[in-house]
């Protein structure tokens, strides 16, 4: 068996069409089919994935061969688990979406989120840069339609907000990637084109990549969303369905963050080095101040909101580590945090439903009492959330923080203090809800076992990837270490210019001098894609900390 | 079987006693859960007996094993295996590990019998016991870290098991969050070491540390002072001591079993673990050591002034942990593991029977309410003589030998060591007072109304349970403690356990007679073979005697003192109150170490995020940065109110609008 990707891309939003067509109460049904298929093929992708290859089931057609778009789709280690994370969580949210919530409309409920599946997958297989674009953009469509539509209350200023905040992000990445497509076909001669591949061979010259950069980095922040940018996320995440918000926080704040990896590390290698410790900061600003929002709102929601801004944190910083231990943890988290934030709202939806409707920790409290499983589940989640060690949160932090100290120990240091307060809040917001008085209105009751057939698969994926971790970080490697080529190159380069500088003005010390040569340095561009090019630096062994950007070598 | 399947089933077994457990929970009937619970654990004993014989049995050199399951998290350099380490110190941590567990396991069968959480106390008492085994046995970093952490998460879990308690969950989370500041204080102290050495490997970073890290480099004493962190949050410390006194919320056989016999003494385990690379620091040792000296006096003194006798306790055990963590930071490790040992017994057995009383007192933990027991309660009575006198350290009992070893060895050291020592005599004599203090005012004096009853045949159980921190009334449901209440007097299984710790009470000290028997040191020889002090420590034989007779003479002074002050006079206590007033206010308020915590780093946490949420939030993010961000979605409204049909139509446009912008851009470069 082959595996096409188109066929992944496009299975959920042909069952979504379907559903449009069918009884409103089958259109449920029939989108958690396409769902279900596309996580069936999925897995098969997964079983059929080889470690070492590169690139795999590539699908390379010619689109719009005047603009040098081409409808190119792949997959390596940076997104396999990213697109396993989306078809499953899909699943669970539209089983979710199902089961329980009495919606109004639910054929162009289903539709929209089946659209919203393709979307997602559309921009984490694009291997185009033209194609990635249009996915990214298209992602935010269905969702404005259902927080604008089903959303609580407020949702038309939460929407409009949102609204705002990513189009301006999505804005200033269109420009950008015009430009990028553009500037490098004139820079290098060659005919235009978006194709991932061919823009990180030709390179962009270092002058260009500044404003660049500034711009995907901003849509890829919104959407995270970081600090300070997260202005939209209060209102957004109170006014969004739950089944909706869970998707959105576990899954599309990872595609910025895989944006990151795949797109802006490469594309601007020299860029990333220059703004190395901008984005340090901007990461490290998240998570102190998500996780100082955290265990100060009450509402149990903003609460799992603001621990996401701080885990995002943590991933920005393993990106901007820019090394492979951070690029490791920054995709491992990314799946990690994907796999319990989903959960995680599942129970916010359960344990509403125990308060009274409320989502105020106030008046929640010893749901507990009669509910074992319930608190059951949900410690494991929360346990996860802080990244307890012995799970594979844990496991991905530890490379992130590594990875920041190899960079930088005093970002390291700070960023550790995020890990203690990540047990304040999660805790606080489990003791809030389940432990202590039982709260006013607060009626425990043990889950279903339909909310268990969506609870507990996600739970057991938790439990098992904290039991082999391993299992991602060794088919990630290749791809990380692919994508680090290019920037490791560009450090190398900073710090023989350094190196340079501090020669010459010794030799001015000394009374002119010579010339001091450049040693054999790497050329303007960033380097390719693997085989690694001559100008790069010998690959790291193990065991030896990767290089320290702008650092002596 | 080898030494090493041994260990990996002593690790294997109480794992699944705690899965079987959780997972049958509305299958158990009566106390079947505890049997099962308890059964794996005697399993788990047995197993680490097979081991010991088993690595007995390698020759000497080869009595340090690495077994690895599968690679766990190995990637960018890093060597992660799920691997343990079998020498004899893991399995001597092992044996008293598992062993004195399985007793408390049994003890707590019948005590928590009328508990409606029966089920989910011992799945939770199972687990610890797993994360204890699985730190003790980690053969590299990571899998240390995920023992340290699960053994404070299993803590968190008992300290909070009544969780319907706002005393009790308030105290769980205390003990979680400074278990995790310890967790990071590992995390950190692993990436200095792995940044040197290259390796996460106990066993491969030993041998390379003296390769790469010179004496005191600064890198390694970083290394070692950020894995002291770790151990001071675990093993109560100085300052990170706060959370002991508080987790006696917890039901009294897991104050027993984590809080005095195990997971608090894995900071000793620790450092002993990593005696290579303190000897290669010396001044991280040496912190330690003053550390640990701080500790065993500041814990001793505000013991004497604590009416709750479970604190009271708790506070021993902080300052006999200080002992060990100055013995082993000092050099001295066989004498550390020695009291880590002895202490394991006597202290287990001094909560066995304190939770007597305080079932008795039908939970009740203030000594201002007891008294008189002893008539109404003799087997119980004897117990807390016997741990009593072994942690006044008098002679035979077991702990006068351990710490007479502790301050011979530690004095050897010379320098600043003597007067850490010095320290140390000072505080075993309050040991000696607070101890016999507790016994005095518990079962001597006049029969409190429950003590009555009891010598009556009634177990005393009040109308209206309450929470005895806050007074508040309590129903017997899950989440509260249960209605019922077990003595040992009443409780053959609970006789057991308490019988057998108290045997081991006395009789654990001959492992170690000076000049006499050195079990211990022969057996631990292969795991500190390399070390510095392992042979050069050696007391002459003049001080040796003057140590052990210093020793006897200042418990039972202070003894003595305990019996004039509240036997023979009982007006004392009040007089030196009054006379000593600072002193006393500075013991009662625990030298105020909680204030400084709330005032240094609580309040302003909380007054920065009182100030994010209602300033910084709310006028930055959603008012003035992006122009007012009511003020955009006012003015986006009306954009879309004036493109009238929806948000699609101003997507294009603004899309559009862009695509012409970026043309005209093009074009002017061009």
């Amino acid at each position: 068996m082959t595996i096409h990707l188109s066929l992944l891309l496009w299975l959920p939003l042909a069952f979504g069409l379907v559903a449009l067509v069918v009884p409103q109460r089958l259109s449920g049904k029939v989108t958690l089919l396409g769902a279900l298929l596309t996580l069936a093929y999925a897995v098969g992708a997964l079983s059929r994935f080889d470690g070492g290859a590169g690139l795999q089931f590539v699908t390379d057609e010619t689109w719009i061969s005047d603009l040098g778009i081409s409808y190119k789709l792949g997959v390596d280690g940076l997104n396999l688990f990213l697109v396993l994370l989306t078809a499953l969580l899909w699943a669970a949210c539209t089983l979710w979406a199902d089961l329980r919530g009495e919606w109004r409309e639910r054929r162009q409920l289903f539709f929209w989120l089946a659209l919203a599946e393709t979307a997602v997958l559309g921009a984490l297989l694009a291997q185009d840069l033209a194609v990635f674009v249009l996915f990214f953009d298209l992602m935010l469509v269905p969702f404005f339609f259902l927080t604008g539509i089903w959303g609580g209350a407020d949702r038309v200023a939460a929407t409009v907000k949102l609204v705002i905040y990513t189009l301006v992000g999505s804005l200033l990445m269109l420009v950008a990637a015009v430009a990028t497509g553009v500037l490098v076909s004139v820079q290098s001669g060659a005919p235009l084109t978006f194709e991932l591949t061919a823009l990180v061979d030709n390179g962009l010259a270092e002058g260009q990549q500044q404003w660049i950069f500034l711009c995907f980095a901003a849509a890829f922040l919104v959407k995270m969303p970081a600090f300070p940018l997260h202005g939209w996320m209060p209102d957004g995440y109170r006014a969004m369905p739950l089944p909706v918000l869970a998707l959105f926080s576990a899954v599309l704040s990872k595609v910025a963050a895989y944006g990151f990896l795949k797109i802006v590390l490469p594309l601007f290698p020299d860029a990333s080095v220059a703004f190395q410790e901008l984005m340090l900061l901007v990461g490290l600003a998240s998570i102190l101040y998500g996780s100082v929002m955290a265990f100060t709102t009450t509402n149990i929601r903003l609460i799992l909101g603001y621990s996401s801004v701080a885990q995002l944190g943590f991933i920005v910083m393993g990106v901007f580590a820019l090394n492979e231990a951070g690029a490791q943890g920054a995709i491992l988290q990314s799946v990690n945090h994907g796999l319990v934030v989903a959960p995680a709202f599942f129970a916010v939806a359960l344990l509403s439903a125990r308060s009274g409707g409320s989502e105020d920790l106030r008046e929640m409290g010893g749901l507990a009492f009669r509910a074992p499983v319930l608190a059951a589940l949900f410690l494991i989640v929360a346990l996860a959330t802080l990244a307890m060690p012995g799970s594979a949160n844990f496991v991905g932090e530890f490379y992130i923080l590594l990875g920041v100290f190899q960079s930088s120990e005093v970002f390291a240091f700070v960023a550790a203090a995020g890990v203690v307060l990540a047990a304040v809040y999660m805790l606080r917001a489990f003791i809030g809800s389940m432990h202590d008085r039982v709260g006013p209105r607060a009626s425990s009751q043990e889950i279903t076992v339909l909310d268990g057939v969506v609870l507990v698969p996600l739970v057991a994926v938790i439990l098992a990837l904290a039991l082999y971790p391993q299992f991602a970080l060794s088919r990630g490697e290749e791809a990380i270490n692919a994508s680090l080529v290019p920037t490791r190159v560009a450090q190398e380069r900073v710090a023989q210019e350094r190196e340079l500088e501090r020669l010459e003005e010794e030799g001015l010390a000394e009374g002119g001098g010579a010339p001091v040569p450049l040693p054999q340095g790497a050329p303007p561009q960033g380097g390719g894609a693997p085989p690694v090019p001559p100008q790069a630096p010998p690959p790291v062994p193990r065991g030896a900390p990767a290089p320290s950007p702008g650092g002596t070598p | 079987m080898s030494a090493t399947t041994l260990a990996w089933l002593a690790l294997a077994l109480p794992l699944a006693g705690a899965i079987v457990t959780a997972l049958g929970f509305r299958f158990w009937r009566g106390r079947a859960a505890g049997y099962v619970g308890t059964a794996a654990l005697f399993g788990s004993f047995a197993c680490a007996i097979g081991a010991f014989f088993a690595l007995q049995g390698e020759p000497a050199e080869g009595r340090q094993l690495v077994s690895a399951l599968w690679d766990y998290a190995a990637t960018a350099g890093l060597d992660a295996q799920l691997s343990i380490l079998v020498d004899p110190l893991s399995i001597l941590m092992l044996l008293v590990v598992t062993g004195v567990s399985a007793l408390i396991h049994l003890y707590a069968v019948a005590y928590m019998g009328g508990d409606r959480g029966y089920t989910r106390f011992f799945s939770y008492l199972n687990f610890f016991v797993f994360s204890m085994v699985l730190l003790v046995l980690a053969g590299n970093f990571l899998v240390l870290i995920i023992g340290w952490a699960f053994v404070g998460a299993a803590s968190y879990l008992l300290i909070s098991f009544w969780y319907r308690r706002a005393t009790a969950t308030a105290a769980g989370i205390k003990a979680f969050v400074i278990n995790v500041l310890g967790d990071v204080g590992l995390v950190l102290g692993a990436y200095f070491l792995f940044r040197g050495t290259g390796t996460l490997d106990f066993l491969t970073t030993f041998e390379r540390a003296p390769e790469v890290f010179a004496e005191n480099d600064g890198e390694l004493v970083a290394g070692c002072i950020l894995l002291l962190v770790g151990a001071f949050a675990k093993s109560a410390q100085v300052p990170l001591h706060t959370w002991l006194p508080d987790a006696m919320e917890g039901p009294t056989p897991v104050s027993a079993l984590i809080h005095a016999a195990t997971m608090v003494t894995a900071g000793v385990y620790l450092i002993a673990r990593m005696h290579p690379l303190f000897e290669l620091a010396p001044t991280a040792g040496t912190v330690g050591a003053i550390i640990g000296c701080a500790t065993l006096l500041i814990a001793a003194t505000t013991a004497m002034a604590q009416t709750d006798l479970k604190r009271v306790i708790a506070y021993s055990t902080m300052s006999q942990i200080g002992y060990m963590v100055m013995a082993v930071s000092a050099g001295a490790y066989v004498a550390g593991l020695f009291h880590l040992v002895t202490h394991a017994f006597f202290k287990a057995l001094l909560f066995m029977a304190a939770g007597s009383v305080i079932a008795a007192m039908a939970g009740n933990q203030n000594m201002d309410r007891m008294g008189g027991f002893r008539r109404a309660m003799p087997f119980t009575f004897g117990c807390f003589v016997i741990g009593g006198l072994a942690l006044a350290g008098v002679p035979p009992f077991s702990g006068f030998f351990s710490k007479d070893e502790i301050l011979a060895y530690t004095a050897e050291r010379g320098g600043i060591f003597l007067v850490l020592v010095l320290v140390g005599y000072v505080a075993a004599f309050l040991t000696a007072v607070y101890t016999f203090r507790m016994i005095f005012r518990t079962f001597l004096g006049e029969p409190v109304p429950e003590a009555r009853e009891l010598e009556q045949g009634h177990l005393h159980h009040p109308e209206h349970p309450t929470n005895p921190a806050s007074g508040e009334i309590e129903d017997t449901e899950v989440g509260f403690p249960g209605p019922e209440h077990h003595v040992a007097e009443q409780s053959p299984t609970m006789k057991v356990a308490m019988g057998t710790l108290a045997l081991l009470a006395i009789v654990g000290g001959f492992l170690q007679i000076p000049k006499v028997t050195h079990l211990l040191d022969d057996f631990l020889e292969p795991t500190f073979a390399d070390s510095i002090y392992f042979e050069a420590l050696s007391p002459s034989d003049a001080a040796t005697f003057v140590g052990l007779g210093l020793g006897a003479l200042i418990a039972l002074a202070g003894i003595a003192t305990a019996w004039l002050v509240w036997v023979r006079e009982p007006g004392t206590p009040a007089k030196v109150r009054e006379r000593l007033r600072p002193a006393y206010a500075l013991f009662v308020n625990k030298w105020w170490f909680d204030e400084l915590i709330g005032t240094v780093i609580v309040r302003p946490a909380r007054w920065l995020g009182s100030f994010a949420l209602t300033a910084f939030e709310r006028l930055f993010v959603q008012g003035t940065l992006v122009g007012g961000t009511s003020g955009i979605v006012r003015a986006g409204s009306a954009a879309v109110r004036a493109a009238q049909s929806g948000f699609l139509r101003f997507y294009v446009a603004l899309f559009l609008g862009g695509m012409v912008a970026l043309t005209i851009w093009f074009l002017l470069q061009a």
